[in-house]
């Protein structure tokens, strides 16, 4: 596999989101704000790069031949998950200072990015991975997908179930736009949890479909 | 076969698989017939609303017909046809209040039936019936809009402009509310129409008199369906003579929809006095039963045979889970009357309880089905 089949394996093959269906549960709770989906895609994004990567060192460190021990996976699984509370941890200070009200929103969706089923299947496959570098490149592809899965759903929800696209404020923007006549009746069933089960659904079918090349 | 054969030409064979039986029915044929078997209940509808009524049924069957036609362009496959997507735009229509800002039918039925129904596969795949999917899915969303009511006839008929249902759920929201359905209404100032009152007091002092009994005040309303409500729901005199048609002609297991009424009544009868401070076998059942749309959605969309169990046994489970449910939610729960959500979810319990069915039946059985 060269290095751009490795970053692009996530589309959509291997998709996280929406072909293999993992990490669904902050996807579906998360991604009722733009905002609040921008930063659990980043939340995610790095916790599993960074501990991919660490795993893909731990468990090369093990052996000489590329092989991985059983014993050396469960050391380096260990490893791993220390390593990956400690990313959230700082995430969620990092979150606290710079987004309080985004802080709020993602609630205990913040901390369980340390135990996220996407995370922690990234740390699985960097354990196999050839070279760190090679994991590294995985773990990226699969965060860039996953991130872009969550905005897409983030933005269809909001501007669905709320009328509203809420954004970083800037100077003279207040970080919201507000889409006129939708937002005063807007389709509130969307921005629930099973609006957003449903949106997954609608992605994962389209996921399938240009992985069939029916599309 | 040994007649159709003789009417054929001599020497010609014809080849087909078992069964050798036909009907002359088809899904097509049964959709039109449900159709036209609830025109009585939208023409009185009408009758009632006048054309806001109108406006809001012809919203939902077009915006219905045009999301088929839709569908079927994207999957090139026609089936316009077989008057589902007409049917299920009639019913949300029907499941609307004459009031409601048209952007709520027309995002119901598209939903119904381009979620509910194209996504899994059209008519026959789909696992909830698309026109409750739709409105549940309204209900959700927009639940103020879903209770716009519109005000019976013109200012003349003097009927109050809320259902009595949702008059008696709010009365019994507050504490103070004692007695039976129509004596809360009454106490808490509902008015009925004129022509309810005359009727009932003739009632009262000719006949009912020499049996010391009498009748409260809406009986008549209440009975006929001249009140407001959902635009379809309100007569159920007319809803019954649809239902029956369908029962005749078989459209329409029975099973399903007297599990449901039967259920939803014993349970309004003996527990439904409870919240107006009465005891125990005291509740309304005849009001509970006749108001809100249990009629309709007992007969028209919980028996649909897409959506509702295969075998007889599974039907008596269904219905009779339907019935409570349908208590639960209309006397516990916040959401309208309870028929649609119930029926909803009861959609979501077939495939289980077909499965549960399936296991415990007998092996002969189990080939039959």
């Amino acid at each position: 596999m060269t290095p751009s089949d490795v970053l692009s394996r996530g589309i959509p093959r291997d998709d996280p989101t929406a072909v293999l269906l993992v990490g669904l549960c902050p996807a579906a709770a998360v991604s009722v704000r733009v905002i609040d989906s921008l930063w659990m895609a980043a939340g995610i994004f790095a916790v599993m790069l960074l501990s991919g990567f660490c795993m893909a060192l731990l468990a090369r460190g093990k052996t000489n031949d590329g092989e991985v021990a059983p014993r050396a996976a469960a050391g380096g699984w260990l490893a791993a998950l220390v390593i990956s509370s400690f990313l959230t941890a700082s995430f969620e200070i990092v979150l606290l200072r710079a987004a309080p009200e985004a802080s709020a929103a993602l609630g205990i969706y913040a901390p369980l990015i340390a135990v996220n089923c996407l995370v922690l299947t990234v740390i699985d496959e960097s354990s196999r991975a050839p070279s760190p570098g090679r994991a590294l490149l995985d773990a990226a592809g699969k965060g860039a997908v996953f991130a872009a899965c969550l905005l897409l759903i983030g933005v269809f929800r909001e501007v669905l179930g709320a009328g509203t696209i809420t954004l970083f404020p800037l100077s003279g923007f207040s970080g919201t736009i507000v889409i006129g006549s939708l937002s005063r009746d807007p389709a509130r069933a969307i921005s629930f949890a099973g609006g957003g089960l449903l949106c997954l659904g609608y992605l994962a079918a389209l996921a399938r479909a240009v992985k069939e090349r029916r599309l | 076969m040994a007649e159709t054969s003789k009417s054929r030409a001599p020497g010609r064979l014809t080849l087909s698989p078992a069964p050798h039986f036909g009907a002359p029915t088809s899904t097509a044929w049964m959709t039109w017939i449900v159709s036209l078997s609830l025109v009585p209940a939208a023409v009185w509808g009408v009758f009632l609303f006048g054309l806001p009524a109108v406006r809001v049924i012809a919203t939902s069957i077009c915006v219905a017909v045009a999301a088929e036609l839709a569908s079927s362009a994207l999957f090139r496959r026609f089936t316009l046809a077989d008057g589902s997507a007409l049917l299920t735009g009639l019913l949300v229509g029907l499941l609307m209040p004459a009031g409601a800002p048209l952007y709520v039918p027309a995002a119901a039925a598209a939903f119904g039936i381009l979620v509910v129904k194209q996504s899994f596969g059209g008519l026959g795949r789909n696992w909830m019936n698309p026109a409750l999917g739709g409105v549940v899915f309204a209900l959700l969303s927009w639940s103020s809009a879903m209770t716009r009511w519109a005000a019976v006839g013109d200012a003349s008929v003097g009927t109050a402009v809320v259902p009595p249902l949702e008059a008696l759920r709010s009365a019994l929201s507050a504490p103070g509310a004692v007695g039976r359905p129509l004596e809360i209404l009454a106490s808490h100032g509902y008015v009925f129409s004129s022509l309810d009152g005359r009727i009932v007091s003739w009632l009262n002092s000719h006949v009912l008199s020499l049996f010391h009994a009498a009748l409260a005040g809406g009986s008549f309303d209440i009975l006929v369906g001249y009140v407001s409500g959902r635009i379809g729901e309100v007569s159920a005199p007319l809803l019954m003579v649809g239902a029956a048609f369908l029962l005749w002609r078989r459209i329409v297991r029975w099973q399903v929809p007297v599990a449901y009424i039967a259920t939803f009544a014993f349970l309004a009868l003996v527990f439904g006095g409870l919240a107006g401070g009465q005891g125990w076998f005291s509740g309304g059942p005849l009001f509970h039963v006749l108001s809100g749309s249990l009629i309709l959605g007992a007969f028209f969309m919980a028996g649909d045979p897409v959506t509702s169990p295969l075998a007889s046994t599974g039907s008596w489970i269904y219905g009779i889970g339907l019935g409570l449910l349908t208590f639960l939610l209309r006397f516990y729960g916040s959401l309208g009357d309870g028929v649609a959500v119930s029926i909803v979810l009861g959609n979501c319990a077939v495939p289980l309880i077909d499965k549960l069915v399936l296991q415990h039946a007998p092996a002969r059985a189990r080939e039959g089905i």
